[in-house]
């Protein structure tokens, strides 16, 4: 009875999307979760009248009903689209800097060009130049660069992705100071890197442009009931089409045959047999310790060793007694910074000191029905490594932890200095409870740093043991975009598979 | 020969092709040289699980290691680790102490009434409830070295300095006292220069809980004020008596701008406090009131369906393990333990959220007290612990 096609170990979003995908591709699925609800982060928690969405700001990768983009081809293709209900924002952020910028970029790729020409007369030609860059690049590394590496043919790469050759591996600060003078305007333009992690020095080009492009083309979203609703959906699909699932129920071991996965040993004591292992936990944990081996092959162990921790972050869940417009709230997304030098913001993030920066989204400013009536919802975030929490001594641990939360609102109060007149729920997560949520080691949430040599195009999905996968964050981009497709193209690779095991058998 | 290549040619073939990239060289030698300072993470082998379990341990195994005698109803249990050190917990924070009684395993949360500054011992003070199952079984049967398990400290019952405030105004009634001295003896321990006016209810002159360590305390220190409140006095007694109204409160607090509330006790208290609050006009914003268990009586909410009566009985199918019959009038989680089925609970009181199940189908009724998601209601999740089912349903565990 304990036998299935694939064990898919953690319900994020990765994992839920993969197992999701092979049930649906007709395969007999077990999925564990250690916690007792579907998402990972793609979650929300009650608190008095208030739901908190944990994690998810913006979904990319939608596109309008009239204008579809990939997710939700995907998102169909999995049956959930039925199950949830999206919400669109107007705009992309706001963004201010004390004294010094105070801009909110408008959702519309046209418009986002119209605004910032008009707020920089100066540098038409060069925001002309770079919008359209953005826009070219993006399409070449998602359409023509896979076809040119599939077809390792370099004349084909010169000749489809004449921008990507030129403009694909450098920085995004690099191709900023090359198109545009005006910091101000640079520092609006870099805004998202903190979806990233890096400060625009260390990130590749491409994926500040794909982010700008996708999300002023194609919108930014959000999900009516938050993410925890298309987690729930999917588990509902993959539960529709007899998918199991065993929620407070996590892998103890995932056990192999020598270099061939075998089965999975659960928390619980139950040992299953299957012949593919679809890991959504972080690649650390699921080579040094639920892999049966002494120790990580050494392909992982060479892969791991150029890897480099990724950030964590800080967050502030708050319910206020007040609407958005009591609050001065005129864009769902805020970044406020004191300083335009995101070197100097990266640097803080290593340490307990005042964030530079800060994030606050509002969740009920485009959809009133997202917050009781004539209150609101809001997160406050700053990205920190988590190594510097993991130091403090736990009797000082709730303390430091609210000395922290203050720092953050101070920062956030530059721009509302109304907000702690008015919270009636405020719940707040260091790097140490992502770590308890997500299990990740420093309590990563966008998986390692995601460096250029953390990309892809760097790395080969590792197969040293046969039928271990790996879904997440953690092999892929972070953020919820990339880990849906993350999971999706990990079942894509396990339905092959588990079609060629078949033809073995059945040739044998 | 699917695997003619070793890994490392395999992705030196496919890169090949990006080397006429601008910049793809140099990224290279930088991933070299990273890979020479980097580690494999081996040294971090159960970093992660260890530094959560300082913190958050999913489970505690603890003992007796002392029986207080406070009053005719209540003792004090005080329980040592018999592992590590115990976790750092917020003062008015609970564990869930998992029992067997009579064949049936249950559990119920207590918040821990000893002070946060020390954590050589959780003290939990335990008041019977009349007929009840758990409260009785410690009392008259729980002696010193007896083991149990427990979860680590959970609840959001606590102050909370983000938003909280100086002046806190503690409610208590009867038992309602466990989180309050826990929270009073954190801000006298920890000397945080917090007012702190405990406003303690009970029935009876000999059964008021900790009330000579209260006064005690209260001589020491300024800023600790302690009113006492007996609502069944005998004849001649010459302290405050009645309820807790809201005139009395405004008399003894003044203003009440500025304050915060804490509200805990027996579910009527802690209704008829909200209320009494209301009335004077205090924002919910500035009123904290500690979850208390299942509605007793769902029927009376306005939300009841008409047609179904407490002592209905009805079939609870477990899908894929069994099934039984239960009492509409009977939370699930309680109906499962008592037919030897487990899910995994904490607050039993509808908010930690732990004891969510999925009902396949049938209808259950939820209080206000369930804190669903928004998903929930839409995909079927129930919190077992304050579910009633009206009808015959079907969950899966």
């Amino acid at each position: 009875m304990n036998q299935y096609d694939a064990v898919v170990i953690g319900a994020g979003n990765a994992g839920l999307t993969a197992a999701t995908a092979l049930q649906r591709g007709g395969r007999k699925i077990l999925l564990l979760e250690r916690h007792n609800i579907p998402g990972g982060c793609a979650t929300s928690f009650v608190r008095g009248e208030y739901e908190f969405e944990v994690a998810l700001h913006q979904l990319s990768g939608l596109g309008t009903e009239e204008r579809p983009f990939i997710m939700r081809k995907i998102f169909d293709k999995l049956g959930v689209m039925d199950k949830v209900e999206f919400v669109q924002e107007h705009q992309l952020y706001r963004i201010v800097v004390p004294g010094e910028i105070d801009t909110t970029l408008p959702a519309s790729w046209t418009g986002l060009r119209r605004q910032l020409q008009s707020e920089f007369p100066l540098e038409i030609e060069g925001i002309k130049r770079f919008m359209k860059l953005c826009e070219t690049i993006t399409i070449e590394s998602f359409m023509m660069l896979p076809q040119a590496r599939k077809a390792n043919d370099q004349k084909m790469l010169e000749a489809s992705c004449p921008n990507y050759v030129k403009y694909g591996m450098r920085s995004a600060k690099e191709v900023l100071d090359e198109h545009l003078e005006d910091e101000k305007l640079k520092t609006i333009l870099a805004a998202y890197w903190c979806y990233i992690g890096l400060p625009p020095s260390q990130i590749p080009f491409t994926d500040l442009a794909s982010m700008i492009y996708a999300y002023a083309a194609f919108k930014p979203w959000h999900i009516k009931g938050g993410s925890q609703a298309m987690s729930s959906a999917l588990l509902e699909s993959f539960m529709e089409a007899g998918g199991e699932v065993r929620f407070n129920c996590g892998a103890e071991k995932i056990l192999t045959n020598g270099d061939k996965v075998r089965g999975v040993l659960t928390e619980t004591g139950d040992e299953v047999t299957c012949s593919a292992v679809v890991s959504n936990a972080s690649s650390i944990i699921t080579y040094n310790e639920l892999l049966d081996h002494d120790h990580a092959p050494t392909a992982v162990q060479e892969d791991f060793k150029s890897r480099r921790m990724g950030t964590s972050a800080f967050v502030i869940y708050m319910g206020l007694d007040c609407t958005p417009e009591d609050l001065g709230i005129t864009s769902a997304s805020n970044f406020i910074c004191n300083t335009q030098d995101e070197e100097k913001v990266h640097e803080g993030m290593f340490t307990m000191n005042a964030p530079a920066s800060g994030m606050l989204t509002c969740y009920n400013f485009d959809d009133p029905s997202f917050a009781p009536e004539g209150k609101s919802i809001v997160s406050l975030v700053c990205l920190q490594y988590g190594d510097v929490w993991n130091d403090i001594p736990e009797e000082q641990y709730a303390k430091t932890k609210y000395e922290f939360a203050e720092k953050l609102i101070d920062v956030i109060a530059q721009t509302f200095p109304k907000i702690r007149d008015y919270i009636e729920e405020a719940e707040v997560a260091t790097p140490l409870t992502m770590m308890r949520y997500l299990n990740t080691p420093d309590g990563a949430i966008y998986g390692f740093k995601q460096n250029p040599q953390d990309s892809e195009l760097f790395r080969d999905r590792i197969d040293a043991i046969s039928g271990l996968y790996m879904a997440g964050c953690w092999n892929n981009m972070g953020g919820f975009q990339p880990t849906y497709m993350a999971g999706e193209s990990t079942a894509r690779a396990v339905l092959k598979q588990l079609k060629s095991d078949q033809q073995e058998l059945e040739n044998a | 020969m699917p695997n003619a290549f070793s890994n490392s040619e395999k992705i030196e073939a496919k890169r090949n092709i990006l080397s006429v990239v601008v910049g793809y060289q140099e990224a290279v030698e930088i991933k070299a040289s990273l890979a020479e300072t980097g580690s494999d993470f081996s040294d971090q082998k159960w970093a992660t699980a260890n530094t959560i379990a300082k913190l958050h341990p999913k489970r505690l195994t603890l003992e007796v290691a002392d029986i207080i005698k406070e009053t005719a109803s209540t003792k004090t249990f005080r329980l040592v680790s018999t592992g590590g050190a115990l976790p750092p917990f917020q003062a008015g924070q609970y564990i869930n102490l998992f029992v067997e009684i009579d064949g049936v395993h249950t559990a119920r949360p207590y918040a821990i009434s000893s002070s946060p500054s020390q954590r050589k011992h959780y003290d939990l003070t335990v008041k019977r409830v009349q007929n009840g199952f758990v409260t009785p079984f410690l009392l008259d049967h729980i002696k010193t070295g007896q083991q149990f398990l427990s979860t680590g400290p959970m609840g959001t019952f606590y102050h909370n300095p983000i938003f909280h405030g100086k002046d806190l105004v503690f409610l208590a009634g009867g038992s309602g006292i466990a989180p309050a001295i826990s929270m009073l003896k954190n801000v006298l321990d920890s000397e945080l220069n917090y007012k702190f006016h405990f406003i303690y209810a009970s029935s009876y002159i000999d059964d008021v809980i900790l009330i000579d360590e209260l006064r005690t305390l209260a001589q020491q220190h300024d800023n600790f004020k302690l009113t006492e409140v007996i609502s069944r006095p005998p004849a001649g007694f010459s302290g405050l008596t009645g309820h807790i109204e809201s005139d009395l409160i405004q008399s003894l607090v003044g203003e009440t701008s500025n304050k915060i509330f804490y509200v805990c006790g027996p579910t009527p208290f802690n209704e008829h406090c909200q209320m009494q609050l209301s009335n004077l006009a205090v924002e919910p914003r500035f009123v904290r009131i500690e979850a208390n268990g299942p509605p007793k009586h769902p029927d009376q909410l306005n939300s009841w369906p008409e047609s179904v009566g407490m002592e209905d009985e009805v079939t609870i199918t477990v899908k894929g393990k069994g099934s039984f019959k239960a009492k509409v009038g009977e939370p699930l989680l309680n109906s499962l333990e008592r037919n030897g089925y487990s899910a995994e609970n904490a607050c039993r009181s509808g908010e930690c959220s732990l004891c969510r199940v999925k009902l396949v189908s049938g209808d259950v009724f939820n209080p206000p007290e369930a804190h669903l998601r928004v998903s929930d209601k839409q995909f079927g999740w129930i919190h077992s612990c304050v579910a009633f089912p009206t009808q015959d349903i079907e969950i899966i565990l």
